[in-house]
């Protein structure tokens, strides 16, 4: 077997592929390496794939080209209680045309379907390749050692984007080795099989259009969220929970996820339903802050395994930035072999790219809100503050009715109290 | 509808190496005081025996998702890496 090329790219997931793609679309002679079976067989999200503008330039008909799901044209965030829910519901026709906002996607699909379009750019794709340790000359990386056999790949850069965990970020000493609680959230989703027309009806959908909808209120009091996305004939219901409030808690995920599934109005939507899938992975969610050293001699990190993700409550964004960082990555090794030099100096270069581009500029604009969205108010007290209220701006019980003020501001004092509201009015503002 | 964590080879792929790819030492998990691998792992693989103060790590159902490595405060592992290419779990339709 062949074992010295131009570049290896650890992980053939969004952020590897496209680095790979990048890199082997200009001739070089690329090694992309995947620990499973097949690209996506280790793969999850919560479902929603935005808009891909760094792939755009490939594919220029992404849409027509990729295999995906449904294209989202609702979106809604929900307020939930035990027994009442709050939605914000956005539906446009905007999104409704090409170049759509963003997709449901299967993984085991999608990424296959991108690591093999950078094969046929040229890169040699190793499945069933777990990388063991990155081997160092006088300090630099120039290759990987594999744990099946021991195998060693040489090249004079490495990619790293293998993931959250990224043991070769580890390994390269480019992250530190002990990750915060407070920094990681954990992912659970339940696939769930409905036929196509019922979710058609049940979401007010037609054609290939999707929904998506993020919730509030339904982890029992643990900072975290839920979300509901509808696939082509199958729904991805699943949880998000920060690590830290969840190991205090002494709460399950899996208890969570149950509790949520028999909640009124989600069991409504989910009625019907057989479970096809249970599945979970990490979310690096510190934001900015969390951002490791993103090159080293001989050595980028690219996606998740820089800590590329952006969770702001209403949008969450990874893959988008997975995939940019991947084509950075991969242009600036171009650079450096064109200059044949790999050391930190010159690979620094894509440390620059990343901050021209929104992914560094989103990410820095949204440094505040991690630390934000650390308020345990938000996830028990506003929802029950806003179902509450609602509940009695609606009710007819044959009593007089108080101002909408008066009843606004009894129902902040009862639940989250006047103080902290103002409070996190002021943080919410600045974080967003 | 629920998820059973009994029945996780139902409705979840495995390939499972009998070489088990994370190892815990278990006299530290013993002395711990948090043990929120008990709790936060998904895949319920760790379970803490009061009676017998005995920690079990089962790896035969992990789904690879890192939770243990974050929360355990006390580095318990001896290994922890992610299987041998080919084995553990294997995400069909996800």
């Amino acid at each position: 077997m062949k074992t010295n090329f131009d570049a290896i790219v650890v992980g053939a997931g969004p952020a590897g592929s496209s680095a790979a793609l990048t890199m082997a679309r200009t001739g070089l002679d690329v090694a992309l390496l995947e620990r499973g079976a097949f690209p996506g067989e280790k793969n999850m999200f919560g479902g929603v794939l935005h808009r891909l503008t760094a792939l755009e330039e490939f594919f220029p008909n992404f849409w027509e080209q990729a295999p995906l799901e449904r294209h989202i044209v609702k979106k809604a965030l929900s307020f939930v209680t035990e027994g009442a829910c709050f939605n914000v519901n956005f539906d446009t026709e905007e999104s409704d045309k090409p170049p759509y906002n963003g997709y449901t996607i299967s993984r085991p699909k999608f990424d296959r379907w991108l690591a093999e379009e950078a094969v046929k750019a040229g890169a040699t794709l190793l499945c069933r390749s777990t990388v063991d340790d990155v081997i160092k000359e006088n300090g630099k990386i120039v290759g990987v050692t594999l744990l099946r056999d021991g195998g060693e790949l040489r090249a004079p850069v490495v990619i790293a984007a293998d993931g959250a965990l990224s043991f070769t970020a580890k390994k390269a000493g480019l992250r530190r080795p002990k990750f915060d609680p407070s920094h990681q959230a954990v992912g659970i989703k339940a696939l769930i099989d409905l036929p196509k027309e019922v979710i058609d009806d049940r979401f007010g959908l037609v054609r290939d259009q999707g929904a998506s909808n993020e919730i509030v209120g339904c982890t029992a009091g643990v900072r975290g969220g839920s979300f509901l996305y509808t696939n082509y004939d199958s729904l991805s219901l699943g949880m998000v929970l920060h690590l830290s409030s969840l190991s205090k808690s002494g709460k399950t995920p899996y208890d969570l996820l149950n509790t949520f599934m028999e909640q009124p109005q989600i069991a409504k939507l989910l009625r019907g339903g057989r479970l096809l899938e249970y599945s979970a992975h990490l979310v690096p969610e510190g934001g900015y802050d969390m951002v490791p050293e993103l090159a080293g001699d001989g050595i980028m990190l690219a996606g998740d395994a820089a800590a590329l993700c952006i969770v702001t409550g209403l949008n969450l964004e990874g893959i988008n930035l997975a995939t940019q960082s991947g084509v950075l990555a991969g242009q600036a090794a171009i650079e450096a072999h064109q200059q044949r030099d790999f050391s930190k100096a010159v690979l620094s270069h894509y440390r620059q790219l990343l901050e021209e581009s929104y992914v560094l500029k989103d990410l820095k604009l949204y440094r505040r809100t991690p630390k934000m969205l650390h308020n345990d108010r938000i996830y028990s007290q506003y929802p029950e503050l806003i179902c509450g209220m609602f509940d009695e701006i609606y009710r007819i019980d044959g009593q007089p009715k108080e101002t909408m003020t008066k009843l606004m501001l009894r129902k902040v004092k009862e639940t989250v109290g006047l103080k902290s509201m103002l409070t996190d009015v002021y943080g919410g503002w600045r974080a967003l | 509808m629920k998820i059973n964590l009994d029945e996780i080879f139902d409705y979840t792929s495995f390939n499972v190496d009998r070489d088990p790819h994370i190892k815990l030492d278990e006299n530290i998990c013993k002395s711990c005081d948090q043990r929120a691998c008990t709790n936060c792992c998904p895949a319920r693989c760790y379970t803490w025996d009061e009676e017998n103060q005995k920690m079990t790590f089962v790896h035969d159902g992990c789904l690879e998702c890192g939770t243990c490595y974050v929360v355990c405060q006390n580095d318990a592992f001896t290994r922890w890496r992610y299987p041998k290419g080919g084995f553990g779990v294997s995400f069909r339709m996800t």
